[in-house]
């Protein structure tokens, strides 16, 4: 162990840098100095295991490649085509091979747009594994990384300009000595709690309206169809909060994401809430069987939507702060209830 | 008339415990951790919640249900009121001083008002928690581990604690005991001369960064000062096997009267102390000046820990039920926090409490087995110093703009701080000098900066105001 660095007098009036001095000329150093291996063992084996315990990764270079190369050969399909039409003054030709070009542009910004998304929605995966790694733990403050410079990124993921209140008021609560793990508890409270309650009440209002919407429509293909573009509408939204945009692809790998987590690691969760999900919709059923399948519908809208707030959330939810069905199940619930009433007084 | 007082404010507060509205926070730490300076802090944080007093990792005072705290007469009017607006006084001082060091006990009650997270219909909207908080000299903290022993063992241990730059110290007063055996009847004149050396070796080492030292009110008599009851002192060369023959001795011969003595000190300096003070607590923090230790030497920091540890044996701790929290109050939750770290940048903050974590090895062990909750922190009650950076050799040197304790202005980086405790040989080659520094400039009507006094809050009372 090196010894620890003694105290230094400064003078007060800070020098300022100097660059002339800037530049680093080479060094030797002695041999018995120590040195320690480039990556250590044990955090190079973590990744690998995580990866091995992912899903399969896979990536559509072949999908890519075609549509990329449709795209370049009919430009330069298009651009020969106007090219001679000039030459031999052939207009109509020109003016096809013109509204080709258009088209083909247009698709190939759609597509530049979607991997743009995509590439958005990774990163955003990203941050919020690293913010996991170097934010979760409360005393351990090994983080290599300025707390500071963290929440910064995570602001611009999330969309915010510097001038924002919720960002400033972030800024005012935030001391130079706080700890990673206490600069995660003020970005959760200030840049993610409004977000929350929003997202929650978009969430209550959507699965009540679909309830309702489910109990009253009278054919089964309508139900359907209502439900699933209802639950993709939510999303969307949903992710806008978090500061996401969605376009097709990254709309499907997100509702993938939100599926392939409720199947998995919500399994042992909609276990638990199973049994009072039975419940309500038997006693729902009771009332009349349209309202057993509102709420049925309802409920699997609430599951999907708090899944989705968990998976787009830049970070994770405390225990204790994690919203539960339970709550949205009486929402739900109440809504049918008014229905009912409603139905029965006349 | 006074004694219906009593009992009415004796059934409340059991009222107030059985709802579990009222908690007594131990502010527990050696002389000049310290304490004072937290207390007044402490008052001064929730008295200034909601309105200019940073407490954001408070969850209450951000979600911005915390109204505010106010000062209410102590349940036990025989015991000083803690001097908030004297230390207050001295901080708004030009230039502003560190409030005085405590010399007697102090009590101190606050109600907390804070809006509960749901509305509970009958209960309210609001509620308000009391919490009582006592103020004491760090040095008669000390005199609890006495409890265990007996002259005998005391004697021994006490002898056995002494290392070599200790017994320095009390070179002076061991050459004296040095003519004397057990046995030896010595008159009153001359056993309070013994007494006077013994304590006068007491104070040398506290001065000189000691702080395993007992009896405690031999540094702090309070209002026993010349008292035969403090005129004892351990027998050097007594061991447990002459215990039979010692015990034998005359009522009139040296072992027996110290002995005489000592028991007394127990039973009617420490007993009553620890009775009425010590027994009946929820929640604990123990605030250590880890920097004062490191500055003062490898063989104190030693003593320190020493100290600290005999001393939190002393502590009920463990889970609460509705039962003991009316008869046998536990401390259910401990914060153990390094003092001062203002004094050093923030970036060797964690370092800061890996030393602590340490240093407190021990009783964080038993403190586990016994399952309560323990959380390590580093806090400034009063920020002295502001965290600034500068260009250095081309590098970011974090560094901390103050004033010294002579009202300079500094602008110093004061030294890493060791994640663990540095072998021998560095204190040989460089040791530690951490710089003291004076209170901010304040007014005495804003808010006292501070550094995670809001933390420290949230883990001792956080969970009682939902």
């Amino acid at each position: 162990m090196s010894d620890p660095r003694p105290g230094r007098h400064y003078r007060l009036d800070e020098p300022s840098p100097d660059l002339a001095d800037s530049l680093e000329s080479a060094r030797t150093y002695l041999p018995a100095q120590a040195s320690e291996p480039l990556s250590d063992e044990e955090s190079a084996a973590a990744p690998t295991l995580d990866a091995a315990l992912a899903p399969p990764r896979k990536r559509r270079w072949g999908l890519l490649l075609v549509l990329g190369s449709t795209l370049g050969l009919g430009i330069a399909q298009a651009g020969e085509t106007l090219y001679y039409a000039t030459l031999g003054g052939d207009w109509l030709a020109g003016a096809w091979s013109l509204v080709g070009l258009l088209a083909l542009g247009l698709g190939g910004k759609a597509l530049l747009g979607e991997l743009w998304r995509l590439r958005k929605l990774r990163r955003h995966a990203r941050l919020r594994a690293r913010l996991d790694e170097e934010w979760m733990q409360p005393d351990a403050d090994t983080s290599a990384h300025d707390p500071m410079a963290l929440a910064d990124e995570l602001r611009s993921q999330m969309g915010l300009s510097t001038a924002h209140p919720h960002w400033q008021s972030f800024v005012q609560a935030h001391q130079p000595h706080h700890s990673a793990f206490e600069t995660r508890e003020l970005i959760a409270h200030h840049l993610l709690h409004p977000r929350d309650r929003a997202a929650r009440r978009l969430v209550t209002r959507m699965s009540g309206e679909t309830a309702v919407m489910v109990a009253i429509s009278p054919l089964t293909l309508i139900d359907m169809s209502l439900m699933a573009w209802r639950n993709i509408a939510m999303l969307d939204r949903i992710a806008a909060l978090y500061g996401l945009q969605l376009g097709y692809a990254s709309r499907l790998r997100l509702f993938r994401d939100v599926l392939r987590n409720m199947a998995f690691a919500g399994a042992s969760e909609i276990a638990t809430d199973a049994g009072m999900d039975m419940l309500s919709m038997n006693v729902a059923g009771k009332l009349s069987a349209r309202a057993g399948q509102g709420l049925g519908a309802g409920l699997l809208t609430a599951r999907l939507g708090l899944r989705a707030i968990a998976t787009t959330r830049p970070i994770a939810f405390e225990p204790d702060e994690r919203p539960r069905l339970a709550d949205l199940r009486r929402e739900v619930w109440h809504r049918l209830r008014r229905l009912e009433d409603g139905s029965k007084k006349p | 008339m006074a004694m219906r007082r009593a009992l009415t404010q004796e059934i409340q507060n059991l009222i107030d415990r059985g709802r579990d509205r009222q908690l007594r926070l131990a502010v527990t730490g050696l002389s000049r951790a310290g304490k004072t300076a937290f207390l007044t802090s402490l008052v001064n944080q929730l008295r200034h919640a909601g309105i200019d007093a940073r407490l954001d990792l408070l969850k209450a005072a951000r979600e911005e249900r915390l109204l505010g705290a106010q000062r209410v007469s102590q349940p036990d009017l025989g015991i000083p009121r803690f001097p908030f607006d004297e230390a207050m006084h001295s901080l708004a001082t030009t230039p502003p001083r560190w409030p005085e060091p405590t010399r007697g006990i102090s009590e101190l009650r606050l109600t907390l008002r804070y809006r509960t997270r749901r509305a509970h219909g009958l209960l309210g909207d609001t509620a308000t928690l009391t919490l009582d908080l006592i103020d004491y000299p760090g040095e008669w903290l000390l005199d609890l581990p006495l409890l265990e022993h007996d002259f005998l063992s005391w004697s021994e241990a006490q002898l056995k604690a002494m290392g070599p730059e200790r017994q320095r110290y009390a070179h002076d007063w061991q050459s004296a005991m040095s003519a004397l055996t057990p046995q030896d009847v010595v008159d009153e004149s001359r056993l309070a001369a013994l007494a006077e050396r013994y304590a006068a070796s007491l104070s040398d080492a506290r001065e000189a960064g000691f702080s395993h030292l007992q009896p405690g009110r031999f540094l702090l008599p309070g209002d026993l000062q010349g008292a035969p009851v403090l005129q004892f002192f351990p027998l050097p060369g007594v061991q447990e096997s002459d215990r039979a023959t010692l015990e034998a001795l005359p009522s009139t011969s040296l072992y027996q009267t110290l002995a005489r003595r000592f028991r007394y000190y127990q039973q009617h300096v420490v007993k009553p102390f620890y009775r009425e003070h010590f027994r009946r607590f929820d929640r604990q923090i123990v605030l250590v000046d880890v920097l004062g230790a490191l500055n003062a030497g490898p063989e104190r920091f030693e003593d320190l820990s020493l100290a600290l540890s005999t001393l939190m044996r002393s502590f009920d701790y463990g889970k609460r039920s509705l039962i003991n929290r009316l008869f046998a109050p536990r401390i259910d939750r401990l914060a153990i926090a390094a003092t001062k770290a203002d004094h050093v940048t923030p970036d060797q903050h964690a370092n800061l409490v890996a030393l602590l974590e340490a240093l407190l090895a021990e009783p964080i062990k038993d403190l586990r087995y016994a399952d309560v909750p323990v959380r390590a922190l580093s806090l400034a009650a009063i920020r002295a110093t502001q965290a600034r950076e500068i260009e250095d050799d081309g590098r970011r040197q974090p560094v901390l703009r103050g004033h010294g304790l002579d009202d300079q202005p500094l602008l110093i980086y004061p030294g890493d701080v060791p994640p663990t405790l540095p072998p021998r040989d560095f204190w040989q080659r460089q040791g530690f000098t951490f710089t003291g520094f004076r209170p901010p400039a304040s007014d005495g009507a804003s808010a006292l900066p501070h550094i995670r006094m809001d933390a420290a809050l949230e883990w001792l009372l956080g969970d009682k105001l939902r």
